[in-house]
């Protein structure tokens, strides 16, 4: 019959009365809180109420040469209710802001998706929806972290679970321990939320990591034991790595000491993630400084593995016009374009004209990959930096 | 050689007989009586047709007396009055406050063709040609048999004059009937009274108080007037081309006049002046030379009572000083000092040329009486409901040596007094009709509404076209209001033109009119209005437009429309363009406003869930938040505001400076409405037995 004004019940339950707040919690909320009062102030001086956020654009990101990582500028924009454009992703903002204070205080956290169904309802005479999708309420999530300057952890939200983890290393994740060298052939699901307070290493024997780029490489990694008999710490996370993965590489990267190889398509998308995980992404440039990994190393897939490694010529895979684009455009990248090493390696993809997955090494045996090509690398210290 | 070929075939033709000769021809020929000339073409006077002849009669009678009373300095009182007397016959009587006339000149004003005040003058007046009011009293008397009658009355203790006169139209004069006849004197005081009373005559002795004056006024006692009555057959209908549009618009462009109007079926009509200040007068004005035909000036060549020509000039045209007397018989090479009575055809000829040739400076132009601005408003508000007004009054110009002066004003409706009523007013108004169809009351009570759009409405509201409004039940009235609302009758709407000419408004030949003729001309898109090249523009728009001048140039003698002189149509298109572009300036703001209320809407919507928020995160009363965001919101979209919280204020004075005078804005909010349309229908009395207006001119 008619249509509901209010979707589900927010994943969240009611408050639980007396929730032990953690410091950062008590920050969090003092930030919130000074955002709802300048509201308030401002309408008291009867001043059109507004937001700064700080940018997320290109043109707002800058490389910092020193830190080897993206940082955000000061580039501002400032968001208004009294503005016709604005006035929606305005009344957005204070929304995300009011469900955080809720998850916050209730102890509780949620997904971004959960978010979007906490927030969503019909505006009071009208038709309209506070969130028409979830794809509304996603960037605004990410300006209200931007403009408290404060984690999404900290806000109480998690992203989606993605990513997995094996090796010699022993955790505590949420009062639980964790031995990453007991995980079947699963591997131990790496949480969106990995800070200190979550997560706490025990023991750590591994030397190193080697993180790969999808769960099916990782899973000939698992099945032929590599990181036993290499004593590292194998990770994946799914494509692109979402902030929980590279938070944690990031964590055992400074605190652990290990240096991190990534095993990676030899296409643009390949150098894209390895961009992102050495250097940070443009998006969420404010979180580079915990994110970033300046020191990671690309072992491969390298251009010139079709004749080092005798490739048959079935396994490659044409350039398409928005590869080539794309590979230009890396090239371009200000923390590439010195690297005279990534400038040949680009060049060279570009003149073969193909792109290598790292599965096409499948074709000259089953476990070329994990017992010739990666220590043979390793061996030789042949890596793109 | 062809024609002789063809000659002698005809004459060839045996049968072939003549048909008359010169002399048999003689016996035929003698002089044609103007009034017998005008009995067979009356149309040429506006008698057309029975419906337009009820019209001229009152409009020839309403005209002089308008004219009489300005002449006079009397503020105008008029009484029109229409009788039926028979199938098809109407009594029609006209009073008026004016100075009365003169008795020895009353046969003679009623009772003869081309006889009048007004033809030898240059001078600005309704009528012009002396011929208007005895043509009317010939039409009655050639459908009727009946003779004109007249009271008149020159000052308050005189006794006044009745007469029953007809015109013998063979000879063109005037026949009294009455008195033996020398006309009948009814004495001032209990005499006179008794005598109209046992002869019937009708006779309005007092002038009511004025709408503005003070409570408890008496009415004061009438001085002087005449009062004219004449039966013809006729017919009588409303709509478009009647007689209560033709006062209505007179009241438009006459707002110091008070016409007190009773039609056919007992209705009463009052159209209350607005104010009591005269029209400055208008002066007499000798011609201008370049404004004189050729045989015109021969006439006047043969009428000077003798002297030089350049006497000649200079006492009969204006602007002829001796030196351009002199100017104008040297470039005829005409003596100056050459006697009048010497002129001839061919050197009177030269001397038409030589004024053309000499450089005249253009006549004063002083000697016309525009209405204003500020009464053009006035008028235009009381009769055509809108939101904005506006109106120019162009500089005196002249035309072949007439001086004239162009006025517009437009009105640009808000939406139609049909969609802004309320329920519970809708059901009195039906209560109170005694129309007998639907579609009679809608077309009756609503103005703008034509048959379309009542038919619009009966559809949307499923109800039938003959439905009678006595028998609507309730819920046929919640859906005939509810069909009033939601069909757009502003579609197909196009620009109403009213047309002056010396005040006197102009109901037919519209699309021969050198007004309409320039407002199809124009390009009126630039102003915000839609229009389809070559036609008038659409939409809710009045535009009135007067023509005045001491000689307007009509395309015929019934006085319907105005001739194309460049010179006039160069003034017509300058007016037109000034209110043109102040409507502009008025839609563009209209439009900027609703911009800003929209944006001002879309603040509002967010700024609950805005407090909420807030009130969730800090604990604010939220109430309190969206009050204070509330108050922020409005000075942020003030603008929007000043339209929506002064209601009632007509007039902002910082937009009138914007559009550089000559405007009127008022706001359309429901009550302003509710109220003009009472105060429309109280002043029409009740409506009954219309008839759908259908205009037989076009
Ligand atoms: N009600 C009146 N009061 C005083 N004088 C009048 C009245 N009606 C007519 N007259 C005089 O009678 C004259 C003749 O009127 P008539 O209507 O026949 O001609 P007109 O008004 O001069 O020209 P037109 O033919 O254009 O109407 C007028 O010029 C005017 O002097
Ligand atoms: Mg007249």
């Amino acid at each position: 019959m008619a249509k509901k004004a209010r979707r589900p019940a927010a994943p969240v339950t009611p408050a639980a009365p007396a929730v032990e707040l953690s410091e950062a919690d008590h920050r969090t909320l003092g930030t919130l809180r000074s955002l709802a009062d300048r509201v308030v102030e401002g309408a008291v001086a009867s001043r059109p109420p507004h937001l700064d956020i700080p940018s997320r654009s290109l043109g707002n990101v800058r490389f910092n040469k020193a830190k080897r990582f993206i940082e955000m500028g000061s580039g501002k924009n400032r968001r208004e209710l009294f503005n016709l454009a604005q006035a929606k992703a305005y009344m957005q903002t204070m929304l995300v802001a009011s469900g955080c204070k809720a998850l916050v205080e209730q102890g509780k956290s949620t997904s971004i998706r959960g978010m979007y169904y906490l927030l969503k309802h019909t505006i009071a005479g009208t038709k309209e929806e506070t969130f028409d999708e979830q794809a509304d309420c996603d960037p605004i999530i990410e300006d209200v972290e931007v403009a408290l300057n404060t984690l999404r952890e900290e806000l109480h939200i998690y992203a989606q679970n993605k990513g997995s983890i094996v090796g010699n290393l022993v955790f505590r994740d949420s009062g639980d321990e964790i031995d990453c060298s007991r995980m079947g052939s699963g591997g131990y699901t790496i949480p969106s939320i990995v800070e200190p307070n979550v997560i706490q290493f025990l023991k750590c024997d591994a030397k190193f990591i080697l993180h790969v780029e999808k769960d099916t490489v990782w899973r000939r990694f698992n099945e032929d034991k590599f990181w036993r008999k290499h004593n590292c710490i194998l990770t994946h996370g799914g494509g692109q790595p979402p902030r929980g993965v590279r938070r944690l590489l990031n964590r055992m990267h400074h605190e652990l000491k290990l240096p991190i190889y990534c095993l990676l398509d030899n296409d643009p998308w390949g150098y894209y993630i390895y961009s992102v995980i050495k250097q940070g992404s443009i998006n969420l440039a404010y979180e580079s400084r915990r994110m970033a990994i300046p020191g990671a190393k690309f072992v491969g897939l390298r251009s010139r593995d079709f004749e080092r490694c005798e490739l048959s010529p079935s396994v490659i895979i044409r350039l398409n016009d928005q590869d080539i684009k794309r590979a230009k455009q890396i090239a371009q990248y200000p923390w590439f374009v010195d690297k005279k090493p990534w400038q040949k390696e680009i060049e060279l993809m570009l003149r073969n004209g193909f792109k290598l997955e790292v599965e096409s090494l499948i074709s000259k045996d089953i476990s070329y990959v994990t017992e010739t090509y990666v220590p043979e690398r390793l061996a030789e210290q042949d890596f793109l930096d | 050689m062809a024609i002789a070929d063809r000659d002698s075939t005809e004459t060839e033709r045996p049968s072939t007989k003549r048909r008359a000769t010169a002399e048999s021809m003689a016996t035929q020929q003698r002089s044609i009586s103007v009034s017998e000339f005008f009995s067979k073409n009356r149309h040429l006077l506006g008698f057309d047709n029975p419906r337009k002849a009820l019209l001229t009669t009152v409009k020839e009678a309403v005209d002089n007396s308008l004219d009489a009373c300005e002449e006079a300095g009397i503020v105008p009182e008029l009484w029109v009055r229409i009788d039926p007397a028979g199938k098809d016959r109407f009594r029609v009587a006209i009073q008026d406050n004016g100075p009365g006339i003169v008795k020895k000149q009353i046969p003679l004003i009623f009772g003869k063709l081309l006889y009048g005040s007004k033809f030898h003058r240059l001078r600005m007046s309704r009528g012009q040609q002396g011929i208007g009011i005895s043509a009317a009293g010939m039409y009655g008397q050639l459908t009727t048999g009946k003779p004109v009658r007249i009271v008149s009355k020159t000052a308050a203790k005189k006794p006044a004059h009745y007469f029953e006169i007809q015109i013998d139209t063979k000879t063109n004069n005037p026949e009294i009937l009455n008195g033996k006849g020398e006309g009948i004197d009814l004495p001032f005081g209990a005499a006179g009274e008794k005598m109209m009373a046992d002869l019937a005559i009708e006779w309005e002795s007092e002038i009511p108080p004025d709408f503005a004056s003070a409570e408890g006024a008496v009415p004061a006692p009438l001085e002087s007037g005449t009062r004219v009555t004449i039966e013809l057959e006729g017919i009588h209908k409303r709509g478009k081309g009647s007689v209560d549009e033709y006062l209505e618009q007179t009241a438009i462009a006459n707002p110091h006049v008070t016409i007190r109007y009773r039609d056919p079926d007992g209705n009463v009509m009052e159209y209350h002046r607005s104010t009591r200040k005269l029209p400055p007068e208008a002066r007499e004005i000798k011609p201008h030379p370049y404004g004189v035909e050729l045989g015109r000036l021969v006439t006047m060549l043969k009428d000077f009572p003798g002297g030089t020509l350049s006497q000649f000039l200079t006492d009969s045209f204006s602007r002829v000083s001796p030196p351009v007397a002199r100017a104008i018989c040297e470039q005829a090479k005409l003596s100056p000092r050459a006697r009048t009575k010497r002129i001839g055809r061919e050197e009177a000829d030269t001397l038409y040329r030589a004024i053309q040739e000499t450089k005249i400076q253009n006549p004063a132009t002083d000697c016309i009486s525009p209405i204003g601005e500020e009464l053009l408003l006035k008028g235009l508000r009381q009769v055509v409901p809108g939101e904005f007004y506006a109106a120019t009054t162009r500089p005196p110009s002249v035309y072949r040596g007439n001086p004239f002066q162009i006025e517009a004003a437009l009105a640009f409706g808000g939406s139609p007094a049909v969609q802004k009523i309320s329920f519970d007013l809708l059901s009195q108004l039906l209560d109170e009709s005694d129309a007998r169809t639907l579609k009679q009351f809608l077309v009756a009570t609503f103005d703008g509404m034509g048959p379309d759009g009542a038919e619009k409405i009966m559809r949307e509201s499923r109800l039938g076209t003959r439905q009678s409004v006595a028998k609507l039940t309730e819920p046929e009235r919640k859906r005939l209001f509810d069909a009033m609302r939601n069909v757009n009758l502003a579609d197909g709407q196009s620009m109403q033109v009213l047309r002056y000419a010396n005040r006197v408004p102009l109901q037919f030949k519209l699309r021969d009119c050198a007004v309409t003729q320039t407002i199809m001309g124009m390009n009126w898109r630039p102003y915000g209005v839609s229009q389809s090249r070559g036609s008038l523009p659409g939409g809710p728009i009045t535009v009135m437009v007067h023509v005045a001048s001491v000689w307007v140039p009509f395309t015929s003698e019934s006085k319907e429309a105005i001739a194309a002189y460049p010179e006039i149509e160069k003034e017509l298109r300058l007016a037109l363009q000034t209110v043109g572009r102040k409507l502009g300036v008025y839609l563009k703001k209209r439009q900027s406003i609703r911009q800003e209320g929209e944006r001002r809407n879309v603040f509002l919507r967010y700024l609950g869930e805005v407090a909420q928020a807030v009130n969730k995160i800090n604990g604010t009363d939220a109430k309190v938040v969206y009050d204070l965001l509330m108050k922020v919101a409005k000075k942020k979209t003030s603008e929007a505001d000043v339209q929506l919280d002064e209601r009632g204020k007509a007039i902002v004075e910082e937009t009138e400076k914007e559009y550089g005078g000559g405007v009127l804005i008022v706001d359309q909010d429901v009550a302003s409405v509710e109220k003009q349309l009472l105060e429309r229908i109280a002043r029409r009395g009740t409506v009954s037995e219309i008839e759908t207006a259908t205009d037989a001119d076009e």
